[in-house]
């Protein structure tokens, strides 16, 4: 039986009060102390890799031996669009892996952890990732929250799912997005969205063949209050739920929402009970078991609070859009070509000098030779060199939406370490806002540089080592 | 090989002309480099041509220095556009001067314009377009961003403050004001300077040049020719060029510019002189912290003292080495193409005693330092001012500074007027 090796889990650095929304609005989501407010340059995408990463690393995999990639989230950055292929390179997933996305229903975390069991990897990536958002003025809006969590199965493992189940009802009215939208929204029929939540949840844990006996459950909470309503349902106790529960700190989560919680549960070596529902509506039951604390990597992030303009500001609701324009403009087909180095640390070897090159193109700077560069792969640190910082009157027209977002960043030129010595210098972007000085140490994270042409594009930034 | 002298040289203002057309502006720097001949330049004369532009969008890019020529009379003359982003004027110098030394042509234009300001905030997409586009400009800078990058190396490298930068930009902004086609007319304190708003730390906005539009033109004449032409002898000394990797990030240092000190290596060398020969110098100040490294790439300096020699008023006007008379590219502006030959039309002002209220007195040698991107390409040029054939000198009359021509100077042309 396919097992659960290691998880990780991420949130964004950024925590919307919810104080600072009842300010705004004169009152905040009950059960909710605060939201993650992605940056800038953060979307699902970059969100899963982090995870992603996390997970690879508690479970020491070389992604190299990935067999099969999952990615969950209703709030995919392209609706049509295969991001796990881009997921897979960012990650150094190969090729020839399986691949699977799912959305549509914040039932996607669950959808894709089950699927993924059905498939047998060993090793497999299981990612759910999600930020949700809704009209400034709806609540679902004052809830929402960002995160992701990721699993690794593999053969052995110190956790497996023992039982699942699913439950289907018609539910039309509670909570959906409409074709072109990028909002949730709902009816606001309060009970009956609570009955149709109730029967889908009950439903799947009656599916269950064993009673439950757990003391942790990871209920799916699009607000802080939902999950607590169904515990006599579930046959859990409200401790089950609090336990390991996100939503207070994260907000509304959605198709990560459950899956965080069980990264929680299982980074804790308890039996869990995960129960993610999906508007629609549908809901998933997994009754996981272990023999031991899973190895994770969760760092839920929330050093930085902001208020509710800036949290507006983050989320592009207020800010400034890309003038028109050309110039400086990079063809995708050129963006595609220099792919090596931007999702994954890379330089080129110069076969005959040995130097280190990057871009790895052309002819080596060191020696001159035109031998070609055989590509290595980087840690992903390096020391800062010099450093700008960027004030949105300085940030080129592709930056400015970001810039407006999340207002002046830095700009480094960072010497890289090099595999087992040396280094080679290349430009990266401090994101999450943070500053770094000469000789400061950072690392690559995958952000967003910039949406053009309707593509968003991702390469590497630079966080402080430390973060 | 013959030498090449520069004839005649004009410029229209520079500045933000929303009326004026890439065309229209051309050919005010075509006539008032006509203007600024003693003698007829007939369209005929003219056997080759150079323009200089990056090409900032929004208007002709192909084919536009034939297009150019033909505005201005002269369609026919066989006509290049040149491209080196910000130097593309000093390397269209260079071809005009590579054309007559060869032989090939006696009479050459050398031009350069750009037109910047009509796009609005859109321009800032061309503003990173000389740079290694796919990581830098990726990375989130445009230009301001690269040189602060070295700004920053270079402050920390040597212990120096940014007001060090400020003290450029004041000196600048003091020198343009005198300039009556500067783009920008006004003095700037160096507390102005240090309290600007921010563009890319440590640089405020008054340690950027604007965005500016402008042409320039610069009439180069084998030494056969020059004196139909001309009643004065400003000779070519030496065209010396480099150039380097485009991104920063993949020189060998930050705190330099190798392309520059390449270029000004080989125009000494050519010249068969040195950084102390020269008496007034424009250079490539589009960030304040350009002009430290310029002075240091020159040899005017150690490396790490350049400042020095702002702060004790050694490249003031009046100093015993001024550097941008003309408020440069900070001040005077720096329409990209069009910068690289304005240079040389300062210097010729300079050099014949046209300069009025920023006159250096009685230069002889001056130098241009033209850099494209952040250091890709460089051209340095020097122009050294021929004592007259009957051992003559500049018209008294024409120096403010004074000087002591001896007697039989040549007569006053009725060019004298830099209009």
């Amino acid at each position: 039986v396919t097992r659960i090796a290691a998880a990780g889990a991420y949130a964004p650095r950024f925590r919307l009060p919810a104080d600072a929304v009842a300010d705004a609005w004169g009152a905040a989501p009950s059960g909710i102390e605060s939201t993650a407010v992605p940056f800038a340059d953060e979307d699902a995408l970059t969100m899963a890799v982090a995870a992603a990463r996390r997970a690879l690393a508690a479970g020491d995999v070389d992604p190299a031996d990935v067999e099969h990639l999952a990615l969950a989230t209703t709030t995919p950055p392209l609706e049509e669009s295969d991001l796990t292929a881009r997921l897979g390179a960012m990650l150094g997933v190969p090729d020839d892996a399986g691949r699977q996305s799912f959305g549509a229903s914040t039932r996607a975390g669950t959808r894709a952890l089950t699927a993924a069991l059905d498939a047998a990897p060993d090793p497999g990536l299981v990612v759910a990732a999600d930020c949700p958002r809704g009209e400034p003025h709806d609540e679902r809006d004052h809830a929402a929250g960002a995160g992701a969590a990721a699993f690794l199965l593999a053969a052995e493992g110190p956790a497996a799912v023992a039982d699942r189940a699913e439950h289907a009802t018609p539910a039309p009215g509670t909570r959906f997005r409409r074709a072109g939208s990028d909002r949730v929204e709902g009816l606001g029929v309060t009970a009956y969205d609570r009955a149709r939540f109730r029967e889908a949840v009950a439903g799947a844990v009656d599916g269950l063949a064993a009673p439950v006996d757990v003391d942790a459950a990871a209920v799916q909470a699009p607000d802080g209050g939902l999950p607590y309503r169904v515990t006599d349902a579930l046959g859990v106790d409200a401790d089950a739920v609090a336990a390991h529960e996100t939503v207070s700190e994260l907000g509304d989560t959605a198709a990560a929402s459950a899956p965080l919680s069980l990264v929680r549960a299982l980074a804790a070596g308890e039996d869990a009970l995960a129960v993610a529902f999906g508007s629609g509506a549908g809901a998933d039951a997994l009754l996981v078991e272990t023999d031991g604390r899973v190895p994770a990597r969760v760092d839920l992030g929330g050093e930085e609070s902001v208020d509710y303009a800036r949290a507006l500001r983050l989320r592009g609701e207020v800010t400034a859009d890309a003038p028109d324009g050309g110039g400086a403009y990079v063809s995708v087909p050129a963006w595609r070509r220099s792919l090596p180095g931007r999702y994954r640390p890379a330089a080129g070897r110069c076969p005959d000098c040995g130097a280190l090159a990057f871009p790895p193109r052309g002819a080596c700077g060191d020696c001159g030779s035109l031998a070609g560069f055989e590509t290595v792969e980087l840690p992903g640190t390096g020391t800062v060199e010099t450093v700008t910082r960027i004030d949105e009157a300085g940030a080129p027209p592709e930056f400015v939406p970001q810039a407006s977002r999340g207002g002046p960043f830095g700009v480094a030129l960072v010497a890289l370490d090099g595999p087992g010595g040396g280094s080679v210098s290349a430009p990266l972007q401090l994101t999450d806002g943070r500053a770094a000085a000469a000789g400061d140490r950072v690392r690559a994270v995958v952000r967003r540089a910039y949406v053009q042409q309707g593509l968003p594009r991702y390469g590497a930034k630079a966080l402080p080592a430390g973060d | 090989m013959r030498d090449v002298y520069l004839a005649g040289a004009g410029q229209s203002d520079f500045g933000a002309f929303p009326d004026e057309s890439y065309r229209s502006l051309f050919a005010t720097g075509y006539r008032r480099a006509r203007d600024s001949l003693a003698g007829d330049l007939s369209p005929g004369d003219v056997d080759e041509a150079f323009v200089g532009s990056l090409g900032v969008g929004g208007r002709q890019i192909g084919l536009s220095a034939p297009a150019l020529l033909d505005h201005v009379g002269l369609g026919g003359t066989p006509a290049t556009r040149v491209e080196n982003a910000c130097a593309a004027g000093g390397f269209a110098l260079r071809h005009g001067v590579q054309a007559i030394r060869s032989g090939m042509a006696d009479v050459v234009l050398a031009g350069g314009v750009e037109v910047m300001t009509d796009l609005g905030d859109a321009a800032g997409y061309w503003l990173g377009v000389s740079g290694e586009t796919e990581y830098e400009r990726v990375s989130g800078t445009t230009f301001a961003g690269v040189y602060a990058q070295m700004a920053d190396a270079y402050l920390r490298e040597h212990g120096v403050d940014r007001e060090a930068l400020s003290r450029v930009a004041a000196k600048n902004h003091r020198h343009g004001a005198a300039n009556p086609k500067a783009h920008l007319d006004f003095e700037c304190s160096v507390a102005d300077a240090e309290d600007g708003p921010v563009v890319a730390d440590p640089f405020t906005l008054y340690h950027c040049c604007p965005t500016t539009d402008g042409a320039a033109v610069a009439v180069l004449a084998a030494e056969e020719v020059v004196d139909d032409y001309a009643d004065e002898r400003v000779r070519v000394a030496a065209s010396g060029a480099g150039t380097d990797a485009v991104g920063l990030f993949e020189r060998d240092t930050y705190t330099a510019v190798p392309a520059a000190r390449r270029a000004a290596e080989a125009a000494y060398d050519r010249a068969g002189l040195g950084p102390g020969d020269v008496d007034v110098a424009e250079v490539h100040d589009c960030f304040a912290v350009a002009e430290l490294l310029a002075c240091e790439d020159l040899g005017f300096a150690e490396r790490g003292a350049a400042a020095e020699l702002v702060a004790d008023g050694t490249t003031e006007l009046g100093g015993a080495l001024p550097v941008n008379p003309s408020g440069g590219l900070k001040s005077k502006g720096h329409p990209i193409g069009a910068t690289g030959v304005g240079q040389a039309v300062e210097l010729f002002e300079q050099l014949t005693g046209r300069a009025g209220d920023r006159q250096v007195a009685d230069p002889r040698v001056a130098l241009a330092h033209n850099v494209g991107g952040s250091g890709g390409a460089a051209t340095v040029h020097l122009f050294e001012r021929e004592a007259a054939a009957d051992g003559g000198s500049v018209p008294a009359g024409r120096r403010a500074g004074g000087g002591d021509a001896p007697d039989g100077a040549v007569a006053d042309p009725a060019g004298g007027d830099p209009a």
